[in-house]
């Protein structure tokens, strides 16, 4: 899919602006505070109706408007669909094809984005709950399975920490109730940790491909899923590693009751990045690390295609000066006939022109803009 | 200025309900003042009597006039099969069926350390006493499927299974009559996974 035309009204610094945009890769370019973002942000806000940047949707109207309006022509397989987002003080709007939709989740979906920020990089550089974060909303958006599966181990987490601190200080000695939470608790995790097992794996051969792409096929990149149980019993049936987490928890039970706390489980859970069978986040060069971040996130666009069958439009925001020409060019590269494409930066000269196939430059100056 | 002191009391009182802020119990109590004398002293009646008259059955703990309440007393019901549920409601709603002529047993909430309500502080020691003392041979556990609600069902099963009693969990899935392109995933999935060899 791709969006043919942006209409923006009363937008942060746009009080009225038409874009059309090309099929391929469109280019934002200008100085630092003259809108760039603005504009990829509301391509991101027409998709998923709030912000990446905020979560006061008041901060996106213009100063002293009652509404920010946003209207995209999106071309889908199906055809043309005209999509309009309003957001005013008393709250959001959407039409799809013009017809009002009284719940957003009926809104979401029909247009697809991915977004790439300097913070990204995170997911390699970060803390685990960081990459745990991100699998968590990734892995959520494809499997309301998983999604359902975490919260419930979410909740039963919380009440099973919670009675092993009245354990902990005798508020509470039965200890079959323990058990009990134990056994809800790794029947949960196991669910979780299976399906995360089995997305990552997926996830992992689309990041592979992109990855060889963007290094010149230098770089293999590995991924390696770090949970309370050995990596060969990954591989197992649900009920196994069940079992095994159950016997975990049966082990430990002193020590968690003296810790008051929930020692093992998917809670605690880690994703490893290798390249060329060299851990990225403790050895790898700020390169390699930019790298394998972009290689995981632009994976998502080929999951998500998996999923939907038709391709995400790619977002990214200053990404290009945080990468040099060589990994610049394959990224371009791997994705310019398949996906729509749109980038800031404040200069051209270190974007590979030639090897983009004719891309479309808007220049942006204080809110003008120039084709 | 404010309300003079009755109706401001009113209004208070009627805030103490669930689901009912300030502009409602306003409302309310306005509709009171316009209200005949009589039909606000049955009113009025009726909320003491339903706190004076009602009581808890001293073998199930179902809410009852009178101890023990009509089903335990009502000997042609089968006296083999228990249904445990988490409130008097649902023991309505299990009436209503018209099929099922057992026992009760109504624990009065679910385990969860996250509201403070642990296994003594919901009905449990009377099940097991009651179990102890009369010839039940099935309990089925109907708590919510939620996971406080399994939880507690599990808890009980395995207080109960030593000692030779039949444990059943009602079934998940499917509600009747209903169609399968407007069920959720999740309820999809658990029909899925309980499904029946035809």
């Amino acid at each position: 899919m791709y969006l043919e035309q942006l209409e923006l009204t009363n937008f942060r610094n746009y009080k009225k602006l038409i874009l059309n945009f090309d099929q391929g890769i469109n280019i934002f370019i200008g100085a630092n505070a003259q809108g760039k973002t603005n504009l990829l942000e509301a391509i991101y806000v027409l998709a998923l109706t709030r912000s990446h940047r905020t979560s006061n949707d008041k901060e996106m109207i213009q100063w002293q408007q009652d509404f920010a309006r946003i209207d995209g022509q999106v071309m889908r397989q199906t055809g043309k669909l005209p999509l309009e987002l309003i957001i005013s003080k008393q709250g959001k709007r959407a039409k799809v094809n013009h017809l009002e939709q009284s719940k957003l989740s009926a809104y979401l979906g029909n247009f697809n984005v991915v977004l790439f920020a300097p913070e990204d990089l995170d997911i390699v550089k970060g803390s685990p709950a960081t990459r745990r974060h991100f699998i968590d909303m990734e892995f959520g958006q494809m499997s309301a399975n998983y999604l359902s599966n975490l919260s419930q181990y979410k909740l039963v987490l919380k009440q099973r920490n919670l009675y092993l601190r009245q354990l902990k200080y005798q508020q509470a000695k039965d200890l079959v109730y323990l058990e009990v939470l134990s056994d809800q608790l790794a029947a949960f995790g196991a669910k979780v940790i299976k399906i995360r097992y089995q997305l990552l794996a997926q996830m992992e051969k689309f990041a592979q491909v992109i990855h060889k792409e963007i290094t010149n096929q230098q770089e293999t990149l590995t991924f390696q899923y770090r949970t309370l149980i050995k990596q060969h019993a990954l591989t197992d049936s649900e009920e196994t590693i069940y079992q095994e987490i159950k016997a975990i928890y049966t082990e430990n039970q002193p020590r968690e009751i003296e810790q008051g706390t929930t020692l093992y489980g998917p809670h605690r859970d880690d994703v490893l990045f290798f390249v060329n069978d060299q851990n990225v986040q403790a050895f790898g060069s700020q390169g390699q690390q930019r790298t394998t971040a972009l290689s995981v996130k632009l994976a998502e666009i080929d999951l998500m295609a998996a999923q939907t069958g038709e391709y995400p439009v790619l977002l990214l925001d200053d990404v290009l000066s945080e990468l040099d020409d060589v990994r610049q060019t394959h990224l371009l590269k791997a994705f310019q006939d398949k996906v729509q494409t749109f980038l800031t930066t404040t200069s051209l000269d270190n974007v590979a022109k030639e090897i983009i196939n004719d891309p479309k430059v808007f220049h942006i100056d204080s809110g003008m803009i120039k084709v | 200025m404010q309300y003079p002191e009755p109706i401001a009391k009113l209004i208070d009182s009627y805030m103490k309900l669930p689901g009912i802020g300030s502009k409602t119990a306003t409302r309310l109590a306005f509709y009171t003042i316009d209200m005949q004398t009589d039909d606000v002293q049955a009113f009025a009646k009726s909320l003491i009597a339903a706190k004076k008259d009602l009581h808890y059955c001293s073998i199930c703990g179902n809410i009852t006039e009178s101890d023990p309440c009509d089903i335990c007393r009502d000997k042609s019901r089968d006296q083999s099969v228990v249904i445990v549920v988490e409130q008097p409601k649902d023991v309505m709603a299990l009436e209503k069926m018209n099929d099922y002529h057992g026992l009760y047993h109504v624990l009065h909430g679910v385990l969860s350390p996250m509201e403070g309500t642990g296994p003594e502080d919901i009905n449990i020691k009377s099940l097991i006493k009651r179990l102890q003392k009369t010839p039940i041979k099935e309990v089925i556990i109907a708590t919510n499927a939620t996971p406080e609600g399994e939880a507690t069902a599990m808890y009980i099963s395995r207080l109960i299974k030593p000692a030779g009693i039949k444990v059943t969990r009602l079934a998940h899935g499917l509600s009747v009559g209903s169609d399968i392109e407007y069920a959720d995933e999740m309820t999809l999935l658990k029909a899925v996974e309980g499904r029946q060899e035809m």
